[in-house]
C-alpha cells in the first residue's frame, strides 16, 4: 500500500470526486483506493452526494431564461441608465451656473433694502427725541430768525413755509438743518420745524424733498412713545411726530398737509 | 459585444447556483439581473487575464452575502422554499441518496460550506476557479468541502439503509 500523506489523501480524493485531476493522479487515486476499502466507501458516498446535488438543481439550467435576464436588455438599460444619469447630470450643473448667475446678477434686488418711508419716518422720530428734550437748543435757528425757512428752503429743495398750527395751540418755535440718510437709497437733507403748545408739548414735522418714485404714500406708525404720521406726495414728504393720541396727530397731519402742498381740502386722504 | 456574449454563456449556470443556494426562484434570479446589471456596468473593472466566470460569480456570491447580512440585521427570517424537484422518482437503484432528503440536508449546511460545495459540485469549476469566486485560498475552500462532505454524509447517510442521524447545528 502506497503511504500517501494524509492532508494529502482527503484533498486528494475530493479532487477525484470532482474530476480535477489529470490522468496519471487519477491512476494514483485508483490504485490507492483498490486497496483501501474505506476511502472507497467514503468516495462513493461523495459521488452519491454529488448525482444528488446535481439531479436536484442540474433542471434549473435547462428553464427557459426569463426575459429580465435577458444580457442585451440589461445592457440596453444599462446604457440608458448611464445617458439619462449624464443628463440629470448636465441639467444639475447647468441649473447650478444659472442660480449662481441670477443670484450674483440679482444681489442688489435680493439684499432687503429698507424701504424709504420707513427710513424717513425712523430719522424723524430720532430727531424728535433727540431735541425736543433740549431746553435751551431745542432748535439751531429761532422762528423769528431772519431768512429762516428761506434757508431752509434752499438746503432741502423744497419751497415750503413753516405751517401755521396756531388754531391747534401750538406754536412755531424753530428748525433746524438735519443730515439725510446714507446708503444706497441716500436722501438729501431734511428740515425740522419744532413747535409747542402751552403746556409745553412739542411736536416736530420732518420734511425733505420728494422720494425718487415721487408716489402718494400715507402712513401712521406708533414708534416708542411717540405716534408718526408720515405722508409723500410728488412735492415733499412730512412726517409729523409727536406724543400725542393718534386723533390729535391725524387731525395736525390734515393741517400740514393743507398748507405744505397748497392743495384743497378734497385732495386729503381721509383714510390715510 | 463579445462580452456580452460571454457573459450569456453563463446565465444558466449563475440561476442554477442563485437558486441551489437561495431555494427561491423570485430572489434568486433578482440576485442574477443584479450580478448582471453590475458585471455589465463595471466591465471595465474585469481583467481579462482572469476567469470571466469566477468574476461572475464572485459578484453574484457578494449580492447574496450582502443579502444575507442585510436579512439578518433586519432580523428577517429567510423563507426556505419547497423542494425545487418533488421527489418524485423515488431512489431507483438501492444505494442512491432521496432527493428530497438531500435537499433538505443542503439548507442544514452552514452558509459557507454550501456556497463553496454547490460551486464545485454544480459549476464544474476548477479549485482555483471556485476559490477565486469565493474569494478564499484553495486551502480553505478545501477544508469547506470536507466539512461539507461530512455533514452531508452524517444528514443523509452515504445512501444506506442504516439509521441515519441528523446534524444538529
Amino acid at each position: 500500500m502506497k503511504r500517501i500523506p494524509l492532508s494529502m489523501t482527503s484533498d486528494l480524493l475530493h479532487a477525484y470526486v470532482d474530476g480535477q485531476l489529470s490522468a496519471a493522479q487519477i491512476a494514483e487515486v485508483e490504485a490507492y483506493l483498490a486497496n483501501t476499502p474505506d476511502a472507497r466507501a467514503l468516495v462513493e458516498g461523495w459521488r452519491r452526494q454529488n448525482e444528488a446535488i446535481t439531479a436536484i438543481f442540474a433542471p434549473v439550467a435547462g428553464e427557459a431564461v426569463p426575459p429580465r435576464l435577458s444580457v442585451r436588455q440589461i445592457d440596453r438599460d444599462v446604457a440608458s441608465h448611464r445617458a439619462h444619469r449624464l443628463r440629470n447630470w448636465a441639467a444639475a450643473i447647468v441649473l447650478v451656473l444659472i442660480g449662481s448667475a441670477v443670484g450674483w446678477t440679482g444681489r442688489d434686488y435680493l439684499t432687503p433694502v429698507e424701504a424709504a418711508p420707513d427710513r424717513l419716518i425712523e430719522e424723524a422720530v430720532n430727531a424728535h427725541t433727540l431735541y425736543v428734550r433740549e431746553k435751551t437748543h431745542a432748535v439751531e435757528v429761532p422762528a423769528g430768525a431772519p431768512n429762516l425757512m428761506t434757508w431752509l428752503s434752499n438746503r432741502i429743495a423744497v419751497a415750503f413755509d413753516a405751517p401755521d398750527l396756531s388754531a391747534h395751540g401750538y406754536r412755531f418755535i424753530g428748525g433746524r438743518l438735519l443730515p439725510g440718510y446714507g446708503g444706497d437709497a441716500a436722501q438729501g437733507p431734511a428740515a425740522q420745524l419744532m413747535y409747542e403748545n402751552d403746556s409745553n408739548q412739542r411736536l416736530t414735522l420732518y420734511v425733505t424733498a420728494p422720494l425718487p418714485d415721487k408716489k402718494e404714500v400715507w402712513e401712521f406708525k406708533t414708534v416708542g412713545p411717540a405716534e408718526a404720521y408720515y405722508w409723500a406726495n410728488d412735492a415733499v414728504t412730512c412726517t409729523i411726530v409727536a406724543s400725542l393720541p393718534e386723533a390729535e396727530v391725524r387731525l395736525l397731519g390734515k393741517a400740514v398737509f393743507e398748507q405744505l402742498t397748497r392743495r384743497p381740502d378734497s385732495t386729503w386722504n381721509r383714510n390715510g | 459585444m463579445q462580452f456580452l456574449d460571454e457573459i450569456e454563456t453563463h446565465v444558466p449556470a449563475l440561476r442554477r447556483y442563485a437558486r441551489a443556494l437561495t431555494r427561491d426562484t423570485d430572489r434568486a434570479d433578482d440576485l442574477v439581473q443584479d450580478c448582471l446589471e453590475r458585471a455589465i456596468r463595471k466591465q471595465a473593472l474585469w481583467q481579462p487575464t482572469g476567469s470571466l466566470k469566477s468574476w461572475l460569480f464572485r459578484i453574484l456570491l457578494n449580492l447574496y452575502r450582502n443579502e444575507l447580512r442585510t436579512n439578518r440585521r433586519r432580523g428577517e427570517h429567510v423563507a426556505v422554499d419547497t423542494l425545487l424537484v418533488e421527489p418524485s422518482i423515488a431512489p431507483a437503484q438501492p444505494g442512491r441518496i432521496a432527493l428530497a432528503e438531500m435537499s433538505r440536508a443542503i439548507d442544514l449546511l452552514n452558509v459557507e460550506q454550501k456556497e463553496a460545495l454547490l460551486l464545485v459540485v454544480l459549476d464544474g469549476m476548477s479549485y482555483a476557479e471556485a476559490a477565486d469566486a469565493l474569494s478564499i485560498p484553495i486551502g480553505t475552500l478545501m477544508s469547506r468541502l470536507g466539512r461539507a462532505r461530512a455533514a452531508l454524509r452524517t444528514a443523509v447517510g452515504g445512501g444506506t439503509e442504516e439509521p441515519r442521524l441528523r446534524s444538529v447545528k
